[in-house]
């Protein structure tokens, strides 16, 4: 028994010493030791932001920023680096921006590792410059298509963060949620909204989306969203007697529209990338198009291997009345904004002189071109249908 | 244990008895920090400091410990003295203290120094303790420098990062790597070997005494491990 | 998703970073006890459960304890007091309630404390800043590594035993080169994972 105590007794006091020995010898070297990892992490920051001098930590709890935004440093020259996590080759990339008082990128790179090696620094450094007006014009970096998506989604969220940061209103929301936002206000009994391919223009009005339950329209009258029930009927009551009348109508338009389908194979020149088309009642032509974009074209690793699908009307004199992207499986985050209606809403209005004047999607030429030829088939076939090709 | 003179307790660390090509210890940092000179240099002595205090310190609580938990107080002070060494680097030498990771937190396990502990400190005065210290600290880090230097100059084509003319620009990249680690340190002890006609091999005790776990395992296990060691 | 990120975990750290082929850690017993089948084995499970209860006791100890009372120095010396009591602890309870597996294992219990293979999985889970349950899968990940380099190895070595070997590379130095074929064999998974 004695043996044991002294046993336990002599562990103890030698374990109590040491642990007091390390303990003051703590006390020394943890200033430094913080001091060193201040110095550090502060000398990282500067690589983003050369001149940035020193950094603060900014309490983020009194901002509303971008939800990617993790960590913001004010230097001492008015600028700020971030750091944000997006999602690039792998998800929970993290990136961390620096972006100078008058709000530009003073550089960009990627702190988390397992990236492809190289590409994020040659995209890093292609951001230097860029603001809030020309981040999206950047070229992407070949063979490195997801990372770029993700610099580029950082750099903005980072330029929109700074004019938060200062003091500055940015709307966060994207164009698309906005819209999804204003119709669910207009028509709060639908449980989400399709957009109405226009066959013909009414007069007065954008554009018609029809509540998915069948609940009823939502019409886009100018900067007014006026909402009706599935027969036409006015429901929004804050609506001008113009714009009630508008919707009526043009709801009265779209419910009458009918389409016969033309039977293709009595037209022998008629292109390939036509895979069917109608005629309407009022005249106008409309037609499926298929568009060979990248993943038609593209290398074999990377290109799904499907046509774009693309619907358009088109009046008799060949002027594009609606153009809309029906599905495609282009690159994601590149070819795939052939989806986004700022691409092909680009087409509505368009003749075959006019049609190539538009806004090429950054990054994806291909996917571009191909389109572009589709539409061009369209008038093609607008001519052979009249019989005059 | 035959009487020995202070030359021979500090000078036989160094070649008669090295740590790492005699006594086959502390493989683990020998083959890990001996990529680079520079990180050779900063392990060995940072072991060799672990190693001198301990020993000192070991010796000097010899007759207080008991001997049923030796080898924990043992422990106990390695790893003190490890901590103590980890938070200096850490504070001094930031580069050393990152480019030494995991492997200075595992000096506590490295067998060289508890082994000094239990087959020399533990029952030796003070004075002939810190010798012993000496001679196998400074046996460990010219070991390990000599590994490291074959390993840079060929891996990386430089010595303590200058640059040496031809390697440099055809570098055999696997000589950094695991691989090379394992087969420079195969080649030295073969070496080493040939140079003495084995007979540091034959000398050395592969018995209980000259394994660290001698203190804690069965005896059975123990030696038939020095057994195939052999 | 979690269940992939164990995969990553555990794949990775049995053949991509295998602990003895690729980073020395627990190389002393790796050369001294793989000779015997049965040993290797014994050994192997041995560490592996170790690691797992070492990883189980440390990582919440560190979390809720050390970190707590901002003690995260003492790690080293906490850590390893644990791994050995653990092993203690371990051997008494095998000892006297499982005779038969303390038959089989209980020799290599003592040999682990000091295998540095333990304090290193722990160390590095913690500086690895994974979770709970990720560290216990890179834990076991590790020993299964351990065991996975201890089979093949045994039976490399009795192939090399047999043959005729210049004198002073018999013993450990054959054994090392042949460790660094199979270490650069190791070298085939590299990429295997992300």
């Amino acid at each position: 028994m004695k043996k044991y105590i002294k046993s336990v007794v002599a562990l103890t006091a030698i374990c109590a010493v040491v642990a007091i020995l390390l303990a003051a010898a703590n006390s020394i070297t943890k200033p430094i030791i913080d001091k060193n990892e201040a110095a550090a992490a502060n000398e990282a920051l500067l690589v983003v932001m050369p001149n940035g001098g020193d950094f603060t930590t900014v309490d983020l709890s009194a901002y509303e920023l971008p939800a990617s935004v993790n960590e913001v440093y004010a230097a001492s020259n008015g600028g700020h680096v971030m750091k944000l996590t997006v999602n690039g080759f792998n998800p929970g990339m993290v990136i961390m921006c620096g972006v100078g008082a008058d709000g530009t990128v003073t550089g960009a790179t990627c702190l988390s590792s397992g990236e492809t090696l190289g590409h994020e620094k040659v995209y890093g450094d292609k951001t230097v410059g860029a603001t809030v007006d020309t981040v999206d014009s950047i070229d992407t970096v070949a063979g490195a298509t997801k990372t770029t998506a993700a610099y580029k989604s950082a750099v903005k969220d980072a330029l929109n963060a700074a004019i938060i940061l200062g003091g500055g209103s940015v709307e966060l929301r994207t164009e698309a949620e906005i819209l999804a936002d204003n119709l669910a206000a207009a028509l709060p009994a639908a449980d989400g909204f399709t957009s109405v391919f226009m066959i013909d223009t009414i007069e007065g009005v954008d554009s018609v989306y029809s509540a998915n339950n069948g609940t009823g329209y939502v019409v886009c009258v100018g900067d007014s969203f006026v909402a009706t029930d599935a027969n036409g009927k006015v429901i929004s009551e804050g609506a001008s007697t113009e714009e009630k009348a508008a919707a009526t109508s043009a709801v009265a338009t779209l419910l009458s529209w009918e389409l016969t389908a033309i039977d293709l194979s009595t037209y022998a020149d008629m292109p390939s990338a036509i895979t069917a088309a109608y005629s309407t009642s009022s005249g106008n032509y409309v037609f499926d198009v298929k568009a060979s974009g990248y993943g038609i074209s593209g290398d074999k690793y990377t290109a799904s291997g499907e046509y774009i699908y693309i619907k358009v009307s088109v009046t008799a004199d060949g002027k594009i009345i609606t153009c809309e992207t029906v599905s495609q499986k282009e690159s994601d985050g590149f070819g795939s904004a052939c989806a986004d209606a700022s691409f092909y809403t680009q087409f509505n209005g368009k003749t075959a002189e006019t049609y190539k004047d538009i806004d090429a999607i950054a990054g994806a030429t291909i996917t571009t071109n191909g389109y572009t030829t589709a539409i061009s088939r369209v008038f093609e076939a607008v001519n052979i249908l009249k019989g005059e090709a | 244990m035959k009487k020995q003179s202070n030359w021979s307790i500090l000078f036989k660390g160094i070649l008669l008895e090295n740590p790492v090509f005699v006594l086959i210890l502390g493989t683990c940092p020998t083959l890990a920090t001996s990529t680079s000179v520079i990180g050779a240099l900063g392990m060995g002595l940072a072991a060799a400091a672990v190693l001198i205090c301990s020993n000192v310190i070991i010796s000097l609580l010899r007759k207080v410990i008991p001997d049923e938990v030796r080898i924990p107080c043992y422990i106990v002070v390695i790893a003190g003295f490890v901590t103590l060494v980890e938070m200096f680097m850490h504070a001094f030498l930031p580069d050393m203290y990152d480019m030494l990771g995991v492997y200075l937190a595992l000096i506590t396990v490295n067998c060289i120094i508890l082994g000094r502990a239990e087959m020399f400190a533990g029952k030796n005065t003070v004075g002939k303790s810190a010798l012993d210290g000496i001679g196998m600290g400074i046996g460990f880090t010219l070991a390990l420098l000599a590994m490291a230097t074959i390993r840079e100059v060929l891996g990386s084509g430089t010595f303590a990062g200058i640059p040496v003319p031809f390697l440099y620009d055809n570098p055999i990249s696997v000589m950094k790597e695991a691989p090379g680690g394992m087969m420079v340190y195969g080649i030295l002890i073969a070496v080493v070997n040939k140079l003495t006609n084995g007979k540091l091999i034959k000398k050395k005790s592969f018995g209980c005494e000259g394994c660290p776990s001698a203190g804690i395992c069965s005896k059975g296990t123990c030696e038939n491990t020095a057994k195939e060691e052999g | 998703m979690d269940f992939q990120k164990f995969v990553i975990i555990l794949m990775s750290s049995v053949l991509v970073n295998n602990y003895v082929l690729r980073q020395f850690l627990g190389i002393c017993p790796f050369l001294g006890v793989s000779k015997k089948l049965n040993q290797a084995t014994g050994m192997g499970i041995s560490v592996t459960l170790v690691m797992l209860m070492a990883t189980a006791a440390t990582w919440p100890i560190y979390t809720y304890v050390l970190v707590r009372f901002e003690l995260e120095y003492m790690r080293t010396i906490v850590f390893i007091l644990i791994i050995a009591a653990l092993v203690q602890f371990t051997e008494i309870v095998l000892k006297k309630f499982i005779p038969a597996l303390h038959k089989s294992l209980g020799v290599y219990l003592p040999l682990i404390t000091t295998n540095c293979a333990v304090l290193g999985v722990t160390i590095n889970n913690i500086n690895d800043g994974y979770n709970f349950v990720e560290s216990m899968v890179s834990s076991l990940g590790c020993g299964l590594g351990f065991l996975l380099a201890m089979v093949l190895f045994c039976g490399i070595r009795s192939y090399i035993d047999d043959k005729v070997i210049p004198e002073s590379l018999r013993g450990l130095p054959v054994t090392l080169i042949a460790a660094s074929f199979v270490s650069l064999a190791f070298f085939g998974f590299n990429g295997i994972v992300g």
